[in-house]
């Protein structure tokens, strides 16, 4: 009885998740939303603003925003923060020179009040390029460790082929869902 | 007058706060125990359906109330490549506790080394270790009389530490909360050597 009560709650009460797609310019975050909105693998051009759409995953609605990585435009990141339920951060595993910028965005927008509660989902993205980090390596590059009242996870993807994003997706939609 | 009422009312509700390592081989079952945990100890707490939890790469944290005390859980990926990561979090831990599949008999070796290579770091010395023999509910798995003396063996590493070794089935709920018990007490008693942490600390 009960789990039909919840069952139909979940029916009527849906609420949409909001996540933000966050990285570097370059790291694949537009390539991400339309992979797992469309399911095909887009051409993109550097975002200048956003891309937002509605991803629904086995019966989950998220809205999904996707903001322009420049250095330029960073700062504007934080305009979209309230009310975010999960950030997935997206790494160019192959960008090391990079990784250190990567890091310090990072840090900076997980002090944000207003994403204390959001989980984060970090995907070492282009994990098809040799040489690449791996993620024990971003995992360090990143300095998750200093991380302690947080819950996060972090992916390998490669979001040209396809891969690792089914997994990311399938661990958020749960930590979300346990959540509530 | 407001500045003492708050304070004093912030003093009633205070809890010191713990924190607890969750520690082992991949595939071990932390992650379940955490959630049996969290269900164990909070009400109306709705746990992850245990079929969907994944191998963790990253940090699953929970927060329980036990005996007047606060535990926050720290469960880490426990893969070879990420078990360099598990020492950052030594010196801030007030108690771990090391899960063992077992239901795993060709690991067990692989867990053992494992274990020793974590209880020699300086920076658990002191630290009470709570060891968990997983998974009890498969059947033929090695019951706590066949782990415990695999686990038993440094004793020079162990030192003067606080240790357990239980039975527990993290997927039924079974042993979580005696366990957790027994870890609170020690913590407590080894509160003079790794003071609690309080709320307005700065982490």
């Amino acid at each position: 009885m009960g789990g039909l009560l919840s069952y139909f709650r979940g029916l009527l009460g849906a609420r949409e998740m909001r996540i933000l797609i966050l990285g570097l310019d370059g790291a694949g975050k537009t390539t991400i939303l339309y992979k797992l909105q469309v399911g095909e693998v887009v051409t993109t051009i550097p975002t200048i603003g956003f891309n937002v759409e509605q991803v629904t995953y086995k019966n989950l609605k998220f809205q999904v925003w996707d903001l322009g990585g420049q250095t330029s435009i960073r700062p504007y990141w934080r305009c979209y923060y309230g009310n975010t339920d999960a950030i997935i951060y997206v790494v160019d595993s192959a960008d090391r020179d990079r990784i250190g910028i990567s890091k310090d965005e990072l840090v900076h927008m997980l002090r944000e009040e207003e994403l204390a509660n959001a989980i984060l989902v970090v995907l070492a993205n282009k994990q098809d390029m040799a040489g690449c980090l791996t993620v024990a390596e971003v995992h360090q590059a990143l300095g998750l460790d200093a991380l302690r009242d947080r819950t996060f996870q972090i992916f390998k993807t490669s979001a040209v082929r396809g891969e690792g994003l089914d997994q990311a997706m399938d661990w958020l939609s749960n930590a979300l869902q346990a959540r509530k | 007058m407001y500045t003492l009422i708050h304070g004093f009312y912030k003093y009633v509700i205070q809890k010191d706060e713990y924190f607890v390592l969750i520690l082992g081989l991949d595939n071990a079952g932390k992650t379940t125990y955490l959630e049996a945990a969290k269900t164990k100890f909070t009400k109306k707490y709705k746990a992850m359906n245990p079929n969907r939890i994944t191998t963790t790469v990253g940090l699953n944290i929970g927060k329980i109330d036990v005996d007047g005390v606060r535990l926050n859980f720290w469960d880490l990926g426990g893969q070879q490549e990420l078990q360099s990561l598990w020492d950052k979090y030594y010196a801030e831990c007030h108690g771990v506790i090391y899960i063992v599949d077992s239901s795993d008999r060709e690991r067990v070796s692989e867990s053992k080394e494992t274990f020793d290579r974590m209880i020699a770091s300086e920076h658990l010395a002191g630290v009470p270790l709570l060891v968990l023999a997983n998974k009890q509910d498969i059947p033929d798995c090695m019951g706590v009389h066949t782990v415990k003396p695999i686990f038993n063996q440094n004793a020079h590493l162990i030192g003067a530490r606080d240790i357990m070794l239980m039975a527990t089935s993290a997927l039924m709920g079974d042993g979580v909360d005696e366990g957790i018990r027994w870890l609170v007490d020690c913590i407590k008693r080894n509160s003079i050597e790794r003071p609690a942490r309080n709320h307005d600390d700065n982490l």
